[in-house]
């Protein structure tokens, strides 16, 4: 065991070292931030005076070195636009959206799940046939549009829900919604499949034999069993969700979530912020996959076998 | 995205019994390729043509409707079908392109995965395993907004963007075929690994390839419709079916059909695609239909 | 000007709660507060409430009538110096008296800047002023390099706001030691002598303003303003619509109707003192003849443009010369007009043979930019221009490769010194961006326009620097754009003229809220 979380250690961090030194020079190599964000009205000594003022005027590797050694100290630098420390820029945006990530896994548990069990226990009638249409639909409308829509019906033509912010729970109805229905589908198509594997199984044919109540044999062995790898799939997919669909929502619903400090801090060339926050970013995605094969490996014992 | 559609339906499923919807669905995707295909010869209008005098006009039966344009005009008195339409051939465009170039990258790394085994195997398939773990929305937002949104940018991410897919799918009929007898018996007789992988290999795994390509086609739709909603993919004035989502946003509460017609045949488009993967997976599938 | 492109997200929204306290949602909130080193037009929102400048206006005048603000009087004891007295009994948002020390370290800040971010502002407009010295407590000296025409219009910028040394200082480092750092820290903690001081300030999301209660002159009319970022257009009407705000910042034209067809809203707007502009690149290898320029210009129906996209309510100029600037208003000098015949002949004349012009614009910052970018296009098509749009987010003014792209003047102050004058001057940013060209005889014009003490001088002057223009054409002011502010029937705000664009005013006599 040891071994093998060693090397899922030492794979994080080559991962998280190799995407942050990308990104330093895709940043460097790709535009100025004097010209981005301080654009317009700068006569050239001005122009010249900032860069130097930034440190922009150093070699690419100079300016690496430098970023290195402040990494390893702790120091990630100050934001270029509003000169404050860059762990805090980023950190302010992680909580809302761990925030609605949270609600959202939350809400798909809650509504995959008894739409998959449904799915798999009704599968030869209509109820099946109209919750797999409903998953179908997770994956063919793009997020951007279900909120747009939303927006259109809730907010301006009824006047129910807040469109701007965090502020309530009323704020979260919408964007939580708009960021999981590919979710939502995923896990439905998931959990159906691995609740037909397993209603397919001798024991649970041994507890209908027994004379067990239908709900229960579902409910108690069926979703039990189903259950173990419903969980680890749903750690997979967090990862990804968590910071890709949200760019949308956030600049949709104007939630001051980590996708959008991130794109705009791209446009902007602001390097410091965006550097930090994709290191966060790295940590985070590259975390949860870790945590998840752990989790596989102290499930399955042939995986931690397979693999060391 | 592609990923998750893969990783959490592991293996075929049907909408139930219910072929009709499946027609339904495919014929809605034929109709929108030949839509996209014929869209100079359909489209009422050009679909850069302005007209000052007649911005933000209603469709057809509402209020102020200017005769001919269907589906109203956007903020520049272009004709909103016509501009869905175009936006249609171009969003279908770039899909297959991206499609056909992430077939070419994963095909080959996948064939070459499976072929040799070794060190060249792991780092393929661990660059799979980062492609699946990395949110690539993300990681093609922050490409072209530092690069730029160029159209060769934009193409190139899209084919990036499922190359895992067809890694993977390639690689494990390969070796799965590596291990048939016929395979060993033309080793045997001394055929080469380029020899091997044409005339054995390929025909094998045309039909899984042609289902993760239509998957992937619907896949890119929205990858694409979301960079260009968000001013990060296809550029006005030309039209792509996202940009034209995102530039009518401003619009919504005054003029929502600058809006709703793009994002209708996006969802139309999606839905169908994908149910027409699905089809094809069933019927590709004799293994897996028999069992 | 360019926006600062970093715009985020709002962090809360609170529902407005006391009758005296609103809610603003602002299509943009700057990152940084710092009165002297920003003029942008996201920035000159915020700053009227917290700060004070020596002399102030009459902003409900067009015509430049000035008051007195923390100098009670001002006169000019040489031709180059003028001598101001403070007002006693004011105070700094953090309770520290303000004193001439005070003062002396604000102007000085900026007119002996040696913090870059604070030499681009000064050298653009307070280049005439060397420095300014302390004679007693309350007396001050600003001294000038040659004779000023514009004294009290400079004085009166908000570049020369005045913030308190001491907390400054002892912001970082050495507390007895202005350095750069304690201006950066500065710009995230402002504070001010204004009627309104800044309880909370998070950089591109929310500022929060509170009354404060020493203030030297009229008590605030408001105890709270909350003033949140919402990017999307259509995410503040509804804002407004549900009551998450009060007031909301740049409401497109098209938006009007939306606004003021709910009987609970109303709208308020101005065709703002500033000029949505096109520049174009005079030193580009295919656009070095003049005429072909002239035909980009002369080919474009602003009019039109106006009409179409303004709902015919925003101002179409002949000069770049704005009502605000008084007697150097100039309407009926025409520099700038629609001709396209004479732009065909002029493209046949220069042997134009149909090569590509791009015309660069941000997708979103200028309101109706990107339409109006595309109209033009067909307007460029209609006379023979092959014309495209490159929607970039990234400033190209200082791109060799830029043909044509749009931009804004905006009239930093109440001249043409101002507006055109900051842009386009001898060695200013135009040409120091390397796409506008001047020589000794735009010079010798230029100084005198700006220097010239007799206004009928300098208003013949400026004629001749806009003949200049006309001939060899740089820019091509589209029109003054109106701005439009929605709010609801209770709240009683609009722009006032005195202003510069886009300032928010919630002083007293500048606001106030009907009970509901």
């Amino acid at each position: 065991m040891i071994p093998y979380l060693l090397r899922i250690l030492v794979k994080a961090v080559v991962t998280i070292f190799a995407i942050v030194s990308v990104t330093f020079i895709a940043t460097r190599m790709s535009g100025n931030p004097i010209d981005t964000f301080l654009g317009d009205g700068l006569t050239a000594e001005g122009r010249e005076e900032l860069i130097r003022y930034f440190q922009l005027d150093r070699s690419l590797g100079e300016q690496y070195l430098a970023f290195l050694r402040g990494a390893l100290s702790g120091e990630f630098g100050l934001s270029f636009v509003d000169r404050r420390p860059v762990t805090e820029v980023v950190a302010e945006r992680l909580w809302p959206s761990a925030q609605l990530l949270l609600a959202s896994v939350v809400f798909t548990i809650l509504v995959s799940i008894p739409l998959g069990v449904l799915a798999a226990i009704y599968r030869k009638s209509w109820v099946g046939s109209a919750v797999m249409v409903i998953a179908f639909a997770g994956y063919a409308v793009p997020s951007f549009i279900l909120a747009i829509v939303m927006i259109l019906t809730f907010s301006y033509w009824l006047n129910w829900l807040p469109v701007v912010g965090n502020g309530t729970a009323l704020h979260f109805i919408m964007p939580t919604i708009a960021m999981s229905g590919v979710l939502i589908a995923a896990l439905t198509r998931f959990t159906r499949n691995a609740m037909l594997d397993v209603l397919g199984q001798d024991f649970i044919r041994t507890a209908r034999a027994k004379g067990l109540g239908e709900a229960r044999v579902v409910l108690r062995h069926g979703l039990g069993n189903a259950g173990v790898t419903v969980i680890s799939v749903i750690g997979l997919q967090i990862a990804g969700l968590a910071a890709a669909g949200s760019v949308v929502v956030e600049s949709i619903f104007s939630w001051p979530g980590i996708g959008q400090l991130l794109v705009n801090s791209a446009i902007g060339r602001d390097y410091p912020v965006l550097q930090f926050g994709v290191i966060a970013v790295a940590v985070a995605v590259v975390a949860i996959n870790a945590v998840t094969d752990i989790a596989y490996a102290l499930a399955d014992p042939r995986i931690r076998l397979a693999r060391s | 995205m592609a990923s998750i559609a893969d990783t959490a339906a592991p293996r075929r499923f049907r909408i139930g019994q219910t072929d009709l919807i499946q027609k339904i669905a495919i014929a809605t995707a034929l109709i929108l390729f030949a839509c996209a295909l014929f869209a100079p010869l359909i489209a009422p209008y050009d679909p850069l043509a302005q007209s000052l005098l007649s911005r933000l006009r209603p469709p057809m039966g509402f209020d102020r409707y200017a005769s001919g344009h269907y589906t109203g005009t956007d903020e520049l008195g272009r004709d909103v079908l016509s501009r869905a339409l175009y936006g249609l051939r171009l969003t279908l465009t770039l899909a297959f392109a991206g499609a056909v170039i992430g077939l070419a990258i994963g095909g080959t790394l996948g064939l070459i995965a499976g072929l040799r085994r070794g060190w060249v195997e792991d780092t393929i398939m661990s660059l799979v395993d980062m492609q699946i773990a990395i949110p690539f929305t993300l990681v093609a937002l922050l490409i072209l907004s530092l690069f730029g949104s160029s159209l060769t940018v934009l193409v190139l991410v899209l084919g990036i963007a499922g190359w895992e897919q067809y890694a993977r799918i390639v690689r494990a009929e390969v070796r799965k075929l590596g291990a048939l007898p016929f395979i060993e018996a033309a080793r045997a007789a001394g055929a080469g690994p380029v020899y091997t992988a044409r005339h054995h290999v390929l025909p094998n795994i045309v039909s899984p390839l042609v289902v993760q390509f239509t998957l992937a086609v619907s896949n890119i739709v929205i990858l694409e419709s979301t960079l260009s909603f968000l001013g990060l993919g296809v550029q006005p004035p030309q039209p792509s079916l996202g940009s034209m989502v995102g530039l009518g946003r401003d619009y919504m509460p005054t003029a929502p059909w600058i809006v709703l017609t793009p994002a209708a045949l996006i969802v139309a488009l999606t839905f169908s695609v994908q149910i027409l993967g699905d089809w094809l997976r069933d019927r590709a599938d004799v293994r897996l239909r028999d069992r | 000007m360019f926006r600062l492109m970093l715009t985020t997200a709002i962090a809360a929204l609170p529902y407005a709660a006391s009758a005296q306290e609103i809610t603003v949602g602002a299509a943009n909130m700057a990152p940084y507060l710092d009165p002297g080193r920003d003029h942008s037009n996201v920035g000159s929102q915020f700053y009227y409430n917290s700060f004070d400048t020596l002399i102030d206006r009459d902003h409900t005048k067009l015509e430049p009538e000035w008051v007195p603000a923390l100098a009670t009087s001002w006169e000019l004891i040489e031709p180059t110096v003028m001598e101001l007295k403070l007002r006693e009994g004011v105070k700094f948002h953090n309770g520290d008296d303000m004193t001439a020390d005070d003062v002396i370290f604000s102007l000085n800040r900026m007119m002996q800047a040696t913090f870059p971010p604070y030499v681009v502002r000064a050298k653009d407009r307070l280049g005439n002023f060397t420095h300014a010295e302390k004679i007693d407590d309350h007396t001050i000296r600003i001294h000038a390099e040659r004779e000023e025409p514009l004294w009290e219009t400079l004085i009166s910028l908000q570049q020369v706001m005045i913030i308190p040394e001491a907390y400054t200082k002892a912001l970082s480092g050495d507390p007895e030691v202005a350095e750069d750092s304690d201006y950066e820290a500065f710009a995230l903690a402002p504070v001010g002598t204004g009627p309104y001081a800044i309880e909370s300030f998070q950089p591109g999301e929310k500022l929060v303003w509170a009354r404060f209660d020493d203030f030297w002159g009229d008590r605030a009319p408001l105890a709270r303003v909350n003033v949140v970022q919402i990017a999307e257009t259509a995410s503040r009407v509804t804002a407004l619509k549900t009551g998450e705000a009060d007031i909301i910042t740049n409401l497109a034209p098209d938006q009007l109707s939306l606004v003021d067809s709910d009987p609970n809203l109303k709208t308020e707007g101005s065709a703002t003192a500033l000029f949505h502009v096109m520049i174009m690149n005079q030193n580009h290898p295919k656009l070095q003849d003049p005429r072909i320029r002239k035909a980009m210009s002369l080919a474009i129906d602003r009019d039109a443009l106006n009409e179409a996209l303004w709902l015919g309510k925003a101002v179409v100029p002949s000069s770049h010369t704005m009502v605000e600037m008084g007697a150097l208003h100039q309407p009926d000098l025409v520099t700038f007009e629609y001709d396209p015949e004479r732009a065909k002949a002029l493209l046949e004349e220069a042997g134009y043979d149909g090569f590509e012009i791009t015309y660069d614009t941000a997708a979103t910052y200028y309101t109706n930019g990107l339409l109006a970018a595309q109209a033009i296009m067909e307007m460029w098509a209609a006379v023979g221009i092959n014309g495209k749009v490159q929607v970039r987010d990234k400033w190209s003014g200082n791109d060799p490769e830029m043909m044509a792209r749009n931009w804004s003047n905006p009239m930093y102050f109440a001249d043409p010194f101002g507006s055109f004058g900051v842009m386009w001057a001898p060695n200013g940013p135009s040409q120091s961006e390397g796409r506008f060209n001047t020589d000794a005889d735009y010079a010798e014009k230029w100084e005198r326009f700006r220097f010239s003490t007799d206004v009928a001088a300098r208003k013949e002057a400026y004629r001749e620097v806009m003949e200049r223009v006309k001939d060899d054409p740089a820019v091509l002011p589209l029109y003054r754009p109106f701005e439009s502010w929605g709010m609801k029937q209770s709240v009683n705000w609009a722009p006032m003229p005195g202003h510069i664009p886009y300032v928010l005013d919630f002083r007293a006599g500048s606001i106030s809220l009907a009970d509901s």
